[in-house]
């Protein structure tokens, strides 16, 4: 079962890795842009269960520490990632009201990705990575903040429906 | 069942996170292999971002030029405006320049002389409605400018002051029909009327029917009394052609005016001469022929004959 379910995860992870190499990145989006991978790992963990929500964390985690434009080791956001699709996982099937209120699934995407880049800068800045100044790194969080804000609303809706005709767990969105 | 279950995700939980420690460690290390993956992943993507930019790169002038709009804008306004700046800037330091190489070949025609000039910036062409050809220049009595000056330019005579005002003064060009001046040919010193037609083209009668001229006799100003109107031997033309027609009380000829009329931006007043005559002092030098370089290409045939 988890063996399928990944097998269909991995390839739209990809290509949405793809998507955001290729086309996302190419706009230089003010105030450092949203992670496209990042909310769709989160909204997927949020809707499946913990398992699969740890390795498709995993899975996305290691996306991410392959793109160039990851500055730490790579294993650092696939740690954070799977750690945070975990966790959100809990979150989202403890609450029952979630699945059905797309404004606290926004914010729980929100916050968690907030949280995953605080965390980010923390594990870096054990790891030796620089990441800038305050300044800079406050105007990059209040960026991502209000970007994921924006762009999880409009992507909850597809890989909802996605992630229901998929794997028929939970209710779409 | 359910302990089973939480177990096992606790299970891949931790392996998971060993895993992503392991993946850290290494990396940190050194090790090759995960160093090549990044550069693997890049080169899969590259492609694909090729691609991207390709796409995209129409949408995204659009969205630059739509939020650079104002700023753009603005940019091509002060752009425009320094543009015209320049434009204006190189007119001017191209007509200084004009100006200055007027005004140094004018004072170095009069220097030679022994003339006293003053020089004077055109301020005005004349209309030509009334058929006359003047010129107003920036000086007039105040600074010593009077009737019938001679009015030189830097290569010989302009004209002559026809009226002076307080600060300006109105020249008559030695192609306005009235003009007339006295002349002499350079070397064989016959004297003749050279009068204007209009143009730069003017019309030389010779006071002696048995003088000889030819094409290319270089004409000079005879000078008057007191210098005025006209000082003496300051180039005015040279000879392009020669009237021989029989029975002529006088013979003819046509002159081309070494003074270009059209770009007349400086000239010279002269206020007073040396009582010396410069003769043909000031006869222009004729060109000399810009020596054409010569290529020679030497070429050796092969010894052995090719097929």
């Amino acid at each position: 079962m988890i063996r399928r379910q990944i097998s269909t995860a991995v390839p739209i992870y990809i290509a949405i890795y793809i998507f955001q190499e290729a086309l996302i990145n190419q706009f230089r989006l003010p105030w450092g842009g949203f992670s496209l991978l990042l909310i769709v790992c989160l909204i997927w963990a949020i809707l499946s269960s913990p398992e699969i929500a740890a390795l498709g964390g995993f899975i996305s985690g290691v996306l991410m520490d392959l793109s160039q434009s990851s500055s730490g080791p790579i294993g650092q956001w696939t740690l954070l990632m799977v750690t945070a699709s975990c966790a959100v996982s809990y979150l989202g099937s403890g609450s029952e009201n979630l699945s059905d209120n797309p404004l606290g699934f926004t914010f729980l995407t929100t916050s968690a990705i907030v949280l995953l880049e605080i965390a980010y800068l923390t594990t870096g800045a054990l790891l030796g990575v620089t990441v800038g100044g305050l300044r800079h790194i406050l105007f990059t969080l209040i960026g991502i903040s209000i970007w994921s804000m924006l762009v999880t609303p409009l992507v909850l809706p597809i890989f909802s429906r996605l992630h229901a005709f998929t794997f028929d767990t939970r209710s779409a969105l | 069942m359910r302990r089973g279950a939480e177990g096992r995700t606790r299970l891949l939980l931790i392996i998971l996170i060993v895993t992503s420690l392991l993946l850290i460690t290494l990396d940190l290390r050194g090790v090759a292999v995960l160093k090549g993956a990044r550069q693997a992943s890049q080169t899969i993507l590259s492609p694909f971002q090729r691609a991207g930019t390709v796409v995209l790169s129409p949408i995204k002038d659009f969205v630059s030029d739509i939020t650079r709009l104002g700023r753009t804008r603005s940019q091509i306004e002060n752009l425009r405006t320094e543009n015209a700046e320049l434009k204006s800037e190189l007119l001017n330091r191209l007509s200084a320049d004009a100006q200055l190489d007027q005004l140094k070949s004018i004072l170095d025609l009069a220097g030679r002389a022994g003339f006293k000039v003053i020089n004077a910036r055109v301020i005005s062409q004349g209309s030509s409605h009334s058929f006359a050809q003047t010129i107003t220049v920036d000086i007039g009595s105040k600074a010593g400018i009077k009737r019938n000056m001679t009015v030189l330019s830097k290569f010989g005579i302009a004209g002559v002051v026809k009226d002076v005002y307080p600060n300006s003064a109105l020249i008559s060009l030695a192609t306005d029909p009235s003009f007339r001046i006295g002349v002499r040919i350079a070397g064989s010193q016959q004297i003749g009327i050279l009068s204007g037609r209009g143009n730069r083209s003017a019309n030389l009668q010779l006071i002696d029917n048995l003088t000889t001229v030819k094409v290319g006799d270089i004409l000079l100003s005879r000078g008057s009394i007191s210098n005025r109107p006209f000082v003496p031997g300051v180039p005015v033309g040279y000879i392009t052609s020669v009237d021989n027609s029989a029975g002529a009380i006088a013979q003819s000829a046509s002159v081309y005016l070494y003074t270009d009329f059209a770009a007349l931006s400086i000239v010279a007043v002269v206020l007073g001469a040396s009582a010396s005559n410069p003769g043909d002092a000031l006869v222009p030098l004729k060109p000399k022929p810009t020596p054409i370089p010569t290529v020679t290409i030497y070429i050796t045939p092969s010894p052995t004959p090719t097929d």
